[in-house]
């Protein structure tokens, strides 16, 4: 006999009938510096849900010669923040007849994504190219325009996967040796293609293809390398 | 009498509407921010910050930062590590915003919140000096920060910062944060981690400590608040401000300061 | 105190309270879940049941190569999509219990008293133990291909899919599914099936499983094609002798080691 009424779980908190700007796209996006060139890498995979959207949607796309930027979460908003970069450098071209510089960029980026402080752009950005001495340089962003400079970041989806990797293998974190990073361009590249790879097989929204630019003093050159589809 | 007019930069033009005028002036104006076009646009997104939300907006928080005043200026520590969640998104962050050669503010709340606002803060110093030909008191720069985040409140801005400086008066420093708050002290503590640093600092500070004692407090504060604190760790930064401006003391791995303590005999207790 | 068979609710109060209680939102660990396609059809001469090998904890993938088809009697295998554990455990239990009527009735046992058995206990526990499941075999009145939903409703069809790469699976069936299939074809057609589930369904991954159900034999094809073999990775990841730091060092003498005179024990 029940002496007591038996309680029963609460309703699942009152979920108002509101709009929902935002959705997740998924994607890993990563970038490196070496002395003299920067690497930019981002999955093709978009994704919501356990539904694939498209196995070729480029994250990473090329803002100038020495600068190339990346984006994972809400693809539009991503795709937009890209298209109204390029406007205002394209305004800046005209009126300083000078390409952006990607330290000028960086700082630009920051102030338009706080520029929609309270509405914002649900994306994790990743700057990645050379300086105005010729090294390269990586600016990590939050989605409201926190930016630091860094010699290697990964963003998306995959970023817990991803991270610990580079802070291991690039950033030689936690070694009691002297070890000492030669990171030629040759082994960055396989370095990330490794990690994407890697990320692939545990990250679900992660895989397809991912795409490599590397950015040198003489001109950017974008690889394609492809991942598991499943 | 200080000239304050370029907090209405409008009135001050004498009449004179140029394009190059206005166009100077809108640059001088306070930023604006697009808002969702709905009618309540700050209940909008409130739930996106929630944890359970699927697309969080997870905005970078946890930090221990501390300054205090003492006989030979002003202390700055703080730790680097920011965290969103249970993830560190970074060891390295840059705690301390340098404003100018003679002002530094701290970072604890939102990154983005106080990174933009300080830069913002430090582009109006400089307007300050260039209009009144002398450096602005660290009670007026505070004082413009706190204004310029009061005129948001309730909008979701996350902020607290230590304004520390040297002027007319001597020693500066002066805590503000996003509700508006704005008080003048000799120590503070701001963060997840600080009733930890409270606690080393209140039993160890002196007012007239050398600067080497005084930088080991600071440093000692935040190692501890770095020990019991997982969202606050990375790299102890120090700075002094003295008469002449700031000056970076040291950049110290939490690790190391770890095992350098570990070393040395434990302070008895009293 | 009498110890009880089932499930024990000792913790259901507590933890609500840690759930919902007013100063509290904890939210309670998150079980691994299938993600699943599964899918099995019948054929000629009987059942094909088929099913991904990917098991997903969120978007992380938890087992890159786990057994969905589980075994219910020799002559019965069962699928499972939902909670990882509640279809292991629920199979298990009805396994036993299948063997268990088998010995008390002395003749092997029927499809139907398997899928009788999960949907009154799916049904007795309206749909907490997340169990949806693909129930095939072979008894003494022919093949059987039964679907059975975690609150216990069932369906008898002659193609069915389950899991979240349910509809890539079924897009397949509904296009290629014809009435008495070979043998060779019904296997193709499954792995179609789920591989359809695997490149398109983000839960369900890896290889592809097939169990060939006819009368008195049991095919158990694990991993028939295995479409998602990684690529041999581009360098090798060794780390140098010495990069974890020694701190301390201590060594424990686990045994005392004496020095005994052999000549004082021989006298």
């Amino acid at each position: 006999m029940i002496s007591e009424p038996i309680p029963t779980a609460q309703p699942a908190r009152q979920m108002a009938n509101r709009f929902d700007p935002y959705e997740d796209n998924g994607g890993t996006t990563m970038a490196l510096a070496g002395e003299d060139f920067c690497i930019v890498a981002a999955d093709t995979r978009q994704s919501d849900g356990y539904h694939i959207n498209c196995r070729y949607a480029p994250k990473a796309h090329q803002l100038s010669d020495k600068t190339v930027i990346g984006t994972s979460g809400f693809y539009a908003d991503g795709i937009c923040l890209v298209k109204r970069i390029k406007q205002r450098m394209e305004w800046y071209y005209h009126q300083h007849d000078k390409v952006m510089s990607t330290p000028a960029l960086a700082q630009l980026l920051s102030v338009m994504l706080y520029q929609k402080r309270f509405f914002p752009y649900y994306c994790f950005t990743i700057l990645g190219g050379l300086d105005e001495e010729g090294k390269g340089c990586v600016f990590d962003y939050d989605s409201v325009g926190n930016v630091e400079r860094v010699k290697y970041q990964a963003e998306g989806s995959g970023k817990e996967l991803l991270q610990p990797f580079l802070d291991s293998q690039i950033g030689l974190k936690n070694r009691a040796t002297d070890d000492v990073l030669d990171l030629t361009e040759e082994k960055a590249i396989k370095i990330v293609k490794d990690a994407f790879s890697s990320v692939t097989e545990r990250d679900i929204h992660t895989g397809d293809c991912v795409e490599i630019y590397i950015i040198r003093k003489d001109g950017i050159e974008c690889e394609k390398y492809p991942l598991k589809r499943d | 009498m200080i000239n304050l007019d370029f907090l209405n930069p409008v009135e001050d033009n004498n009449g004179l509407e140029t394009e190059v005028n206005k166009e100077y002036l809108e640059n001088l104006n306070v930023p604006t921010f697009d808002i969702p076009l709905c009618n309540n646009p700050i209940e909008f997104l409130k739930h996106q910050t929630e944890a359970a939300e699927k697309c969080r907006l997870s905005i970078v928080h946890g930090t221990t930062t501390l300054a205090f005043k003492f006989k030979h200026g002003v202390i700055v520590c703080v730790d680097s590590r920011a965290t969103a969640g249970s993830y560190i998104a970074s060891q390295t962050v840059k705690k301390v915003i340098e404003i100018n050669p003679y002002l530094l503010g701290t970072m604890a709340g939102g990154a983005a919140d106080c990174s933009y606002w300080e830069r913002e803060l430090g582009r109006r110093c400089r307007l300050y000096e260039l209009r009144n030909k002398e450096r602005i008191s660290v009670a007026a720069a505070s004082k413009l920060l706190c204004n310029m985040v009061y005129s948001y409140k309730g909008m979701g801005l996350s902020m607290g910062t230590m304004i520390c400086g040297w002027d007319k008066k001597g020693p500066g420093l002066y805590y503000v944060d996003n509700d508006g708050t704005r008080l003048e002290g000799d120590l503070f503590s701001v963060g997840s981690g600080s009733t930890f640093a409270y606690g080393i600092l209140d039993s160890g500070f002196k007012y007239d400590m050398t600067p080497e004692e005084a930088y080991d407090l600071g440093q000692r504060a935040i190692y501890h608040a770095t020990f019991r604190d997982a969202a606050s760790g990375g790299i102890v930064s120090c700075y002094h401000v003295k008469q002449d401006g700031w000056t970076l003391i040291s950049r110290t791995n939490v690790k190391d300061l770890h095992y350098k303590y570990a070393e040395q005999p434990k302070a008895p207790l009293v | 105190m009498a110890t009880k068979t089932g499930f024990n609710f000792d913790n259901y109060q507590r933890n609500l309270f840690l759930e919902h209680g007013k100063e509290n939102n904890m939210k309670l660990p998150k079980a691994t879940k299938t993600g699943t396609t599964i899918v099995g059809l019948m054929f000629k001469d009987g059942i094909v049941l088929g099913a991904d090998t990917r098991a997903t904890e969120g978007p992380i993938v938890a087992d890159k190569n786990c057994e969905k088809i589980h075994y219910i009697a020799p002559n019965m295998y069962c699928c499972g999509a939902g909670t990882a554990a509640d279809t292991e455990m629920t199979t298990a239990l009805i396994s036993s219990n299948i063997e268990l009527h088998r010995l008390n009735t002395g003749r092997e046992a029927r499809v139907v008293t398997a899928m009788t058995m999960l949907k009154q206990l799916l049904f007795k526990y309206q749909g907490h133990i997340g169990a949806a499941l693909i129930l095939g075999g072979v008894d003494c009145t022919g093949p059987h291909l039964y679907t059975i939903y975690p609150h216990g409703s069932t369906d008898k069809l002659p193609y069915v899919t389950m899991g979240s790469g349910s509809l890539a699976a079924m897009a397949v069936f509904e296009s290629k599914y014809k009435k008495d299939l070979e043998r060779q074809e019904a296997i193709d057609l499954v792995a179609e099936a789920i591989q359809a589930g695997i490149f398109n369904d983000m839960g369900s991954g890896s290889n592809v499983d097939v169990c060939v159900l006819t009368k008195g034999k049991v095919d158990y094809l694990r991993n028939y094609i295995k479409p998602n073999v990684r690529k041999e990775k581009e360098q090798v990841y060794k780390f140098n002798l010495g990069v974890t730091p020694v701190i301390k060092e201590s060594i424990r003498n686990l045994v005392d080691v004496v020095e005994v005179n052999e000549m004082e024990i021989d006298q």
